[in-house]
């Protein structure tokens, strides 16, 4: 491994046509971490992450696996779900995790030993020695995702990995990757559901038309929006507009504004002199939700949609 | 582990899976025993158009218009010579008829067909026949020659022969040609029936989305020849089942077969004809299963990958045609070129191995051949990789370059 980084992008760009679909991604995959590369759809994460596995190649810029420059010569050692899940049909479930193991080096006989007990505890022991066309959409979904890590990478990577998943398979996802993590592996996913970046991120990178906007930690995401004041005076339906701050909003039957740089209390005594009192104050800080709008521009996130 | 030894593990586990897969699946047993349906219903049809052919070759007849002591002479010639040929090639048997007729009428007789009329005397015989029996006419000719010379002589025998059969060590040039023809063949006929399978092989993949699991992991020139790998396991399986069969089926054909298939004697001797054609075969299977794969994995859909049965058979047939023309002309140029071309290079050198005795070019012939098998693979691998990964830049490298100057 290249010092602390598990992975790394530098200046990668990837064309389709006249269009540049990834255009200068820069990313540093601290071992150990749980990576999120966030963004909306046509963003270019799947994309990125395909370069990074080194399924496709760049046009320009340099990347690192495992420290390998070629990324197939660490592929022993990497795990990965892609966005368009694919089994073959006709074979077994413990047989189609076998395979994949195999394909990452894995011995066959060991591959289906360790299938048949991940099958055991994720709760589908039973179907074991079903062909793969049998099974649910869900339950497919799941023997693939065991499949990625039946080898015990050391690097996993999760594109959209929640899309397509109940919230029962989406939480016993969640804590998938967290055992993974907290066996040494480094998780890189990408998602553009916030919620479960949110959870899971040590730390994350936003992509958005081909660019990295942010890279940090969710704290650092969320830190890039001011904390909001929720204030609701003794009598909602006074107007007290030009007691508060200039960008406060009406919100039910109280107030938003944007928590001063000097603090709360000069507003609240403001408040307390002028006799509208205190019902409900809270000061909320924004979620990553509000973080991503913000740095990707809400007119992106239209678009994406 | 190596580079190497990884890439060579991850090709055989995608070789093992492609041969599983195919393998044990009720459709290959109806694929193993094609040749015995085909063959029945070749053998029921080739039954039927000889009975056919039998029965219209009975009812033709030969015709001699002449008086009796004439027609005896014309039955023993004809006794000798038509021992001459061979038994499926033997004219119409003869009929006399003794009173005066119009013999262009005796070839409208409605009880049997009438091929030819001979009507005397011998020393000046007019012969009719019907379109098409012109070999018949001439026969009888021969035959009124022969028949007037041996009642010059009194019907004695001029000659007396001994005739000895005796067995001959070297090889000769027809058996040679004969069994360069049957190497060529032999592989053509096998390739044309397996290795078109490859073709449709990545279809599975990338339909249900598991190239991208593939493509993840493993370089994709491995995976093109693990599935090429694969689909030759099914290949040689096939070939061990019927050439078991065909070898105890050999054993009782009868004696004069036996004899006459010992006349193909190949000039590099059997033991390494026999090696040297299994060597071909496999790369001939891998050349064109090569190709085939490469262009097949660029069709999207079964319609376009069934359009492709057509050029893959043109394709076949153009390399047997240009290998059978080397197998009769070894030495000539042509023979050169279908050495060298590399998807005729097998055909052409297994038919070299029948005709030429020296080993070492097949040495550089399997290495020739076996480097374009990776051509072809990287090549395919490439197309594959920028038009179904979209791998590939917006232009070319050589556009690049100049857009930039």
């Amino acid at each position: 491994m290249a010092g602390d980084w598990a992975v790394t992008a530098e200046g990668l760009v990837k064309r389709f046509g006249e269009r540049r679909v990834v255009d200068g991604v820069d990313l540093a995959v601290p071992a150990g971490a749980i990576y999120g590369v966030l963004g909306p759809n046509g963003a270019g994460k799947t994309t990125t992450l395909r370069m990074l596995l080194g399924i496709i190649e760049p046009d320009e810029g340099e990347r690192t696996l495992l420290g390998r420059a070629q990324p197939q010569d660490a592929s022993d050692h990497v795990g990965y779900l892609p966005e368009e899940r694919g089994l073959y049909p006709a074979m077994k479930a413990r047989e189609a995790i076998a395979f994949m193991g195999a394909l990452r080096g894995l011995d066959w006989r060991l591959g289906r030993t360790r299938a048949s007990e991940m099958l055991e505890a994720a709760g589908l022991g039973h179907a074991a020695d079903e062909k793969i066309r049998k099974l649910s959409k869900g339950m497919a979904q799941l023997v693939q995702l065991l499949g990625s890590v039946v080898h015990q990478p050391d690097v996993l990577v999760l594109d959209e990995p929640f899309s397509g998943l109940d919230p029962v398979n989406q939480e016993r996802l969640e804590r998938l990757i967290v055992a993974e993590r907290d066996r040494g592996a480094t998780i890189l996913f990408s998602t553009h559901i916030m919620s479960h970046a949110q959870r899971l991120c040590d730390r994350l990178a936003v992509i958005a038309g081909g660019k990295r906007r942010f890279e940090g930690t969710v704290e650092d995401a969320r830190a890039l929006l001011p904390q909001q004041v929720h204030y609701v005076p003794n009598h909602p339906g006074a107007d007290i507009a030009a007691t508060l701050p200039d960008d406060a909003t009406r919100d039910g039957e109280g107030w938003r504004f944007t928590l001063p740089p000097d603090g709360i209390e000069r507003t609240l005594k403001q408040l307390i002199d002028a006799g509208h009192g205190i019902s409900g104050l809270s000061i909320e800080r924004p979620a990553l939700h509000e973080a991503f709008v913000h740095i990707v521009g809400a007119q992106a996130v239209e678009t994406a949609r | 582990m190596t580079r190497f030894q990884r890439q060579l593990r991850q090709t055989l586990t995608i070789a093992r899976r492609d041969f599983i897969a195919t393998v044990f699946t009720p459709i290959f047993l109806l694929f193993l025993f094609a040749p015995l349906i085909m063959s029945s219903f070749g053998a029921i049809g080739g039954l039927g158009a000889a009975n056919a052919a039998d029965g219209s070759s009975d009812k033709q007849r030969m015709v001699l218009v002449m008086p009796l002591d004439e027609a005896r002479l014309v039955r023993a010639a004809d006794e000798q010579l038509r021992a001459t040929f061979p038994r499926d090639a033997r004219p119409p048997a003869i009929v006399v008829v003794a009173d005066p007729v119009d013999p262009r009428g005796q070839l409208q007789r409605r009880d049997f067909d009438v091929s030819a009329v001979m009507q005397g005397p011998l020393d000046r015989p007019a012969i009719f026949y019907a379109a098409g029996n012109r070999r018949d006419a001439r026969y009888l000719a021969a035959v009124a020659d022969v028949a007037l010379r041996r009642h010059a002589t009194g019907e004695a025998r001029l000659s007396t022969p001994v005739i000895e059969r005796v067995s001959v060590s070297t090889p000769s040039q027809g058996g040679q040609k004969t069994a360069a023809f049957f190497a060529v063949f032999g592989i053509f006929f096998l390739t044309l029936f397996l290795s078109g399978q490859v073709v449709g092989t990545m279809a599975e993949e990338r339909n249900n989305k598991v190239i991208e699991v593939l493509a993840a992991a493993v370089p994709l020139e491995s995976v093109f020849l693990g599935k090429l790998l694969g689909m030759f396991g099914v290949a040689v399986l096939f070939v061990a089942f019927w050439g078991t069969i065909i070898t105890q089926v050999g054993q009782f054909l009868p004696a004069d077969l036996a004899s006459q298939a010992a006349q193909l004697v190949p000039a590099v001797g059997l033991g390494w004809f026999a090696l040297l054609f299994v060597a071909y075969f496999t790369t001939a299977y891998l050349l064109l299963g090569a190709v085939f794969l490469g262009v097949g994995a660029q069709a999207s859909t079964m319609r376009e990958i069934q359009m492709l049965s057509l050029p893959i058979t043109v394709v076949q047939v153009g390399m047997f045609a240009l290998s059978s023309a080397a197998a009769s002309r070894p030495g000539t140029w042509i023979a050169t070129l279908a050495e060298l071309f590399p998807l005729s290079s097998p055909f052409a050198m297994a038919g070299h191995a029948a005709n030429r005795p020296e080993l070492w070019p097949h040495a550089a012939a399997l290495a020739w051949q076996l480097m374009w098998v990776s051509i072809f693979i990287t090549v395919g691998a490439r197309l594959f990789r920028r038009g179904v990964l979209q791998s590939a830049s917006s232009k070319p490298a050589w556009k690049r370059l100049f857009a930039r100057g």
